[in-house]
This record gives structure tokens, sequence and C-alpha cells, in this order.
């Protein structure tokens, strides 16, 4: 009797470390999720807000606002998997997105040719950045930064500083601001690229593969994985998705204007880092990034909403991007310093 | 002789597990004291709780005659008391001078206007690297020394601000990644400075240079002591029964095998250092690879892997020539590679042991889409095959010990069947007994029919694990040793004697 209760209290003792861990390690996956919903909650509570936010015209908007940026976000999800920065997205998809809507005004290009022109630019920007980081072993940092500044540079020579705005397709114009069965139609393409991003990152040798050049170059290439070839398309499919990113873009605002991009790409940043820190803490993920972008969305509109000033919104998103880096590489530095 | 590290009833428990019970050290004046265990066994966390890196939850420390409880050690206090310690990674510059490592632990002299006196900060070092037989000067760049220099140097550097011999040296592995010449070089300065009066503790798993050093032995086992040892002489085979609880295993020697087929042919190889090196490896055998560093023991199994491409000569697998061929195609024809540095060029440290375990053959697991289920079945039955000891599939290569790391590591590669098996230093920093089960596990790869190539600079594995050694030399392998010439002693001195053979 007495045997049996000491050895099933040891059991127990055993075994509540490990369920402690256990619920600890859940509560950090689904931590971003609550803020999330913690966020949702209090602005449709909160009386400057309340009246609108929670309403399935702002949730619509929102969403559809924010297609761009989740669409960069995973853009910039793929080479950072591989350990590579890719700061052109932002410049990739205004790019794209002034090709499409140029070729139209100014071409009278079918809106198919436009389209697959723009996912061209896309690739092949994604495919030059690609061959400079594999291939040259050119810094991604500086080399993807300098092609930002390069397309910045093109986009300004093309519009001459004008928003392009004439003969843009009707269709793609109501693409953009329509929905499917209450969902806008630009979520729809967002949810597609995010399943595809995930198939690819968590479901094929690929994603695997390039996940393990990421932690480690030279152990990924002595398992005889290509890394070189790996990384390269990391970068075209960062470009690809960035081109999407443009498309969508220009159906969300019926042409392009010459902005360079670069103000898109941080929020996108911000959400891959916040990403990080969720559903696969320490590990850069497609849906901990969809919903880093949701957090920051949420929190700006509601803020916007309950009457804060313009500066609110680089504020909060600088904010989210500190906090989001310190967040994941203190995760990280975690996860490594294990082992007695 | 007069205690000055004296340690007793130290206890630490992390979670629920005990690493450290009842655990004491008692270090004489003057002497070299060796910390030997297992990985897991205590012997890093009593060093973690001396350093003040992790609180000890009982237990009192006496230091040079200053008694506190254990619990009370900080880093700042360790200091204060005299406690010094070296680790593994040294914690060196490589690009600064051996003057600037020195001022940057310490200070740098300055004068009024805050400007730094380098000429004193020069004389002052120089001086140091003199007494320590340091043959550089203060304005050498750490990075071109040697590396048993490079750990003299950090040694030093530790030491630098006391008077006589008052201070206490812990070092923690100081040769694990050291060729063997180097860490040799290494211990015979040791025992010049503990002769001289230096009180040095000393954690190593290489036991013959612990041997060749150490005046008294704690060790430990299951975070107890197992023994103490007061300046005494065991040997290594009684060492290692104190180690792993269990007398030692590896030492049947390997007879002479009835040759199979050959495997692996080299023929005219040049790459790197080595010149026109011929070598065949059979079916069944396991051939060492022996030479002093820089003699092309990693370059000759890279050029084989096709991690290198030599640039003559040729490379045949079972008939098939595959000189040049990537890595892709030689790991298809059964070639594998567990290379040298682990951390380096082996482990995904932040994925977990699954990830780790099935880098090598993600595609048998994609059918449309990853099948996790079956990968985390395969990594418990290779876990479970292969002794990883791990708390699940899912835990992170990192948080395990060398020897786990290393033996899964072994299981990446052995889960292919390779028929040619290439092994760098295959057990370098690895525990007694992770070191047992890696040899017994490549031996019964061995006896179904693969190939083994070992390259290693402990020749005392090289006599445990090989039917026959080939000595490099000069770019080719000067000589073969198999049978009862192939002894640890033999080895030492073809390798090191080259002119006794040209």
């Amino acid at each position: 009797m007495t045997a049996t209760t000491s050895a099933s209290r040891a059991a127990a003792a055993r075994r509540s470390p490990s369920q402690r861990v256990n619920v600890l390690h859940a509560a950090e996956r689904y931590a971003l999720v609550g803020l999330v919903l913690a966020v949702a909650v209090f602005f449709s509570t909160w009386p400057d807000s309340a009246a609108t936010f929670p309403t399935a015209a702002n949730l619509r908007i929102l969403a559809a606002n924010q297609a761009v940026t989740v669409l960069l976000a995973l853009a910039v999800l793929l080479p950072l998997v591989a350990g590579h920065f890719d700061f052109s997205v932002g410049a990739v998809a205004a790019s794209s997105s002034v090709v499409c809507a140029g070729l139209m005004q100014n071409h009278g290009t079918p809106l198919t040719l436009a389209i697959l022109a723009a996912l061209g630019t896309g690739m092949a920007v994604g495919l030059a950045n690609g061959v400079a980081v594999a291939y040259l072993q050119m810094n991604a940092f500086v080399s993807t930064l300098a092609v930002a500044t390069l397309l910045g540079g093109f986009i300004q020579w093309y519009t001459a500083g004008q928003a392009i705005s004439n003969n843009i397709a009707p269709s793609l114009v109501a693409f953009g601001s329509g929905t499917w069965a209450g969902v806008p139609r630009p979520i729809v393409v967002v949810a597609f690229v995010a399943l595809l991003a995930w198939y690819f990152l968590n479901h094929t040798p690929y994603g695997r593969a390039l996940y393990a050049v990421g932690e480690n170059d030279r152990a990924a290439k002595l398992v005889g994985i290509p890394t070189r070839g790996y990384t390269l398309l990391s970068f075209v499919g960062a470009g690809t998705t960035a081109s999407i990113a443009g498309i969508v873009l220009t159906a969300r605002t019926a042409g392009a204007t010459a902005d360079n991009g670069t103000t898109m790409l941080f929020p996108a940043l911000a959400a891959v880092f916040l990403g990080a820190t969720a559903i696969r803490p320490g590990r850069f993920n497609v849906w901990g990034t969809v919903f880093g972008v949701t957090l920051v969305a949420l929190s700006v509109s509601g803020l916007t909403l309950a009457g804060a000033a313009d500066w609110v919104e680089p504020v909060f998103n600088g904010g989210a991007l500190a906090v989001a880096v310190g967040l994941s590489s203190y995760l990280r530095r975690r996860a490594l310093g294990g082992g007695a | 002789m007069t205690l000055v590290l004296e340690a007793t009833g130290l206890a630490k428990h992390f979670g629920g597990t005990p690493a450290l019970a009842d655990a004491a050290i008692r270090v004489r004046q003057g002497t070299v004291h060796a910390l030997l265990g297992g990985n897991g066994s205590g012997k890093s966390t009593l060093i973690k709780c001396l350093a003040g890196v992790h609180t000890a939850d009982a237990g009192s420390v006496s230091i040079r005659g200053e008694q506190l409880a254990a619990a009370d050690l900080t880093p700042r206090r360790a200091h204060a008391t005299g406690l010094r310690f070296v680790h593994q990674d040294l914690g060196l510059f490589d690009g600064l001078t051996i003057a600037e490592n020195f001022a940057l632990d310490d200070r740098f002299p300055t004068n009024r206007v805050g400007g730094i006196r380098w000429r004193a900060l020069h004389d002052r070092v120089a001086d140091l690297l003199t007494r320590y037989g340091i043959g550089a000067g203060p304005s050498t760049p750490v990075g071109a020394l040697r590396p048993a220099t490079k750990t003299l140097v950090a040694i030093a550097r530790a030491l630098q601000d006391q008077d006589g011999n008052e201070f206490i040296l812990l070092l923690d592995e100081p040769t694990a990644s050291l060729p063997d010449a180097e860490s040799r070089a290494l211990m015979r300065a040791l025992r010049q400075r503990a002769d001289a009066g230096q009180t040095i503790v000393l954690v190593s798993h290489r036991l013959p240079e612990v041997l060749s050093v150490a005046d008294d032995f704690t060790v430990f086992r299951d975070g107890r002591v197992a023994a103490s040892l007061v300046s005494d002489d065991p040997s290594e085979d009684e060492l290692v029964q104190l180690i792993t609880g269990r007398a030692p295993v590896s030492q049947l020697t390997p007879g002479v095998r009835s040759r199979g087929r050959v495997v692996l042919e080299v023929r005219g190889l040049v790459s790197g250092p080595l010149d026109d090196l011929d070598l065949s490896v059979s079916e069944g055998e396991i051939v060492g690879i022996a030479g002093l560093l820089g003699s092309g023991r990693s370059t000759l199994l890279s050029s084989i892997f096709g991690a290198k491409r030599p640039v003559r000569g040729t490379v045949t697998l079972e008939g098939a020539d595959i000189t040049g061929q990537p890595i892709r195609v030689t790991m298809q024809r059964g070639v594998a590679l567990v290379p040298e540095s682990r951390l380096r060029d082996a482990a995904f440290a932040s994925m977990s042991l699954r990830e780790n375990a099935s880098a090598a053959v993600l595609r048998r697991y994609f059918a449309g889409w990853m099948r996790y289920r079956t990968e985390r079945t395969d990594t418990r039955d290779l876990m479970q095959r292969f002794g990883v000891k791990a708390q699940s599939s899912e835990a992170q290569l990192s948080t395990l010990s060398g020897g786990n790391q290393q033996k899964l590591v072994l299981a990446r590669w052995l889960r292919r069947n390779p028929r040619l098996l290439l092994l760098d230093e295959p057990t370098q920093g690895v525990d007694a007994g992770a070191r047992a089960d890696i040899h017994r596990t490549i031996r019964s790869y061995v006896a179904e029919g693969c190939a083994v190539l070992v390259a290693s600079s402990d020749f005392t594995e090289l006599a445990q694990l090989c039917d026959r050694v080939a000595v490099l030399q000069r770019g080719r392998v000067a000589v073969s040793v198999t049978g009862d010439d192939l002894t640890a002693d033999r080895l030492t001195e073809l390798v090191q004697k080259e002119n006794v053979i040209a």
C-alpha cells in the first residue's frame, strides 16, 4: 500500500516538471495567436473604436489592405529560411506594379500579358539576386539593398514621378475590390500563396533542406544538399511572390505610383520576425508570419480608428520589429543553450 | 602538501534530475588534478558551480583558506578568490595580437589623457610570454599561432595578474580539438607549470594524456564521486572501468581478416598536401590513416567523398570511377563521410534529432508530402539502435551531450547502409563510454561487409579499431602497419620519426 503510494507519488513528481514544460511550450507557440485575439477583443470593446472596428466592412477592408503586406512577408520569408535577407522585395513589388500598370496605360497591353510581364520582372530580379548571393557569394544584405535602390531609380525614370492610372483593365480593378462569398478576392490569392509556401517549406524535401542550409550551410553541403541551387531558388521564389504582391497592389489601387516600395518592406519584415516567435518558436515559419501581419494590422487599424495620429503607425511598426527581433533571437539563443 | 581547493557535499538539481549529489573534490597545491567522467557525469556541472555559472543547491567550498557556502559563489566571487578558468573555446580573438588579447581580458594601461601605453603593455606581455615558454612576441596575431601555443596563451592570459603561483587554474577540455602532437606539447607545458608550483585542475576525455600529467584523480559517475585517487598511477583500463562502471570493452585485438573484394581503390591521388597517393580498402576491412597535422588525412577523405576535387589521380569505388564526382553522386554510390568537426560540418544544432537523423535521406519521406509520423518512428528506432540518449526524437540536437550527438551523426550515415564509410576523428571530444559504443557500432557494420577508412590523431583509437593503418608522410602512404606491429606506441614512433622511414 505504502509502496504503491510512494511509487505513484514518485511517478507524479517525475511527470509534473515535463508537463509544466509542455504547457509552457504550448503557451509560447500560441502566445502570438492569443495576442491577436486580445488586441481584437480590446478594440472591439474600447469605446473609441468599438463602433467601427468589429464590423464586417472594416475587417474586410483591413484584410484586403493587408494582402500586399502578407505576400511581401512570405516573399521575405523564403530566403530568410536559407539564412539570407532580401531587402529588394518591396522594390520588386513596386516595379512589378509599374510594369503591369505601365504596359496597360502606355502600350495598351492586354491584362494577361501585363500580369505575365510583371511576374517575369519579379522572377528575373529574384534570379539576379540568387546568382549574386548563391554563386557570386555576395553579401545578401548589401546586394539586395543595392538592387532595391537600383529598381527605385528605374521606377523614378519610367514614371517621371507621375502615377499610372489610365487604361487599367476593369477586371483587375474589380478583382482588387471585389469579394468571393464575402471574402476579399486578394485574400484568396494570399491564402493560396501561403498554402503553397507552407507546402514547400514544411512538406517537401526542398523546404527541409532549405531550413538545413539556413542552419548550417557547410553541414548541408556535406549531406548532399545542393546548397547553391536551393538558395538561388529561394530568391527566385521571393522575387515571384513579390511580383504577385505588386499585381495585387495594382489591382487594389487601380494603378501604380512612383513609390519605390521601401515603406512596404518594413511591416513585412516585422511580421516575419514576429512570426518566428510563434507556432515553431525560434524558426521562421509561414503561419507565424501570417499571424504577425494580422497582429500589426489589427493594432494599427484599431489605433487609427480610435483617433491616433499618423505617426503612430510607423512607430508601432518599428517597435514591433524591434521586439520581434529581440524575442526571436532570444528564443534561438535559448534553444541553443541547452545541454550540460 | 596543503589543500588549496576543497569542495564538499556539493549538490545541484536541474528540474527534477540531480546533476550532482554529495560531490567532493580536494586539490593539493602545485599538483595537476584530473577531473574525469563521461558526458553527463557531473564534472562540467561541478566546474560551472565553482565558476559561479550555476548556483549549487548545497555544499561548502574552501578556496585558499577562505570558507564559503557553495551557493554564494558568483563569477565575480570565484575570480576574487583566485579561481581562473580556461574553457575549450579559449575565448581568444584570432584577429588581434597577443598583447591586445591580454589587455582586453584585464585592461589597457593608459596614460593621463587616456591613450594606450603600448610600450608598457608589450613589455609586460613579452615578460609573461617568456615565463610561460611561449615562443612568440606580443605583437604576433593569435590566429598565426599553432593550437597548443594558443592554449598556452589563453592560460598565461588567465593567470596574468598573479604574483607567484597562488591562483588555481581550471582547464575545461583544453585538448578536445587539438591533434595528438599538439596536446602532448600542451601537457608537457602544464607539467612544467605544476612543477613550478602552479595548481591545475584538468578536465579531459583523453586518458593517455591525463595519465601522463596528473598527480591526483577525481572520477565522476552519475553525479557522484566514483573514486578519488591521491598521488596515484592508475592504468588506463582501471580509469575506464571507474568512468564507465564496467570493464573496458574495446580490448579485442582485431585479427587479420581474410580480405574480401576491393571496395575503394585510390591511385596517384594529388590533392592539397597529398602527392601521388595510392591506397586500397577491401570489404570488411577497417583501415586507419595516421599522420601529423597537415599531412592530408582530412584532405584524403574529402577528396574521396567529393567535397574536394583532386588535381590528379583516380578514385575507384567497386570498379566505378568516381574521381571528382560531386557529393550527391558519391553518396548514391554508397560513400558516407562523418566529418571531423561535428559542430561546423555535421550538426544542425537547433534542429531536432529527427531532422538531423533524416538529413541525408530526405527523399525517402516524401510521398507528395513529408511523412512525419514514419520519420519519427524511424528516428526513435535509430536512437535505440545506436544508443542515443535523449528525451524524444523532437529534442534539439544542441541539448545532447557530445557523445550522443556524434552517435546520431553516425546513425545519419549508417542508415544509408554505405559501402564505404569515411570517418574523420570519429570520437573527438567524446567520453569513454560513448567512444566504446561508437567503436562497437563501426565494427558490427564492417562485419556486414562494408569498408571503413578512419582518419584519427588518436593512435590508441587507431590501434584498437583498425585492421591496418597507413601512415601518411610527404603526401603518400609511407608505410602500412598490421597485426602485432599495430600499437599506439609504434604508430607514434612511425609518425614522429620521419627519418626512420625515409
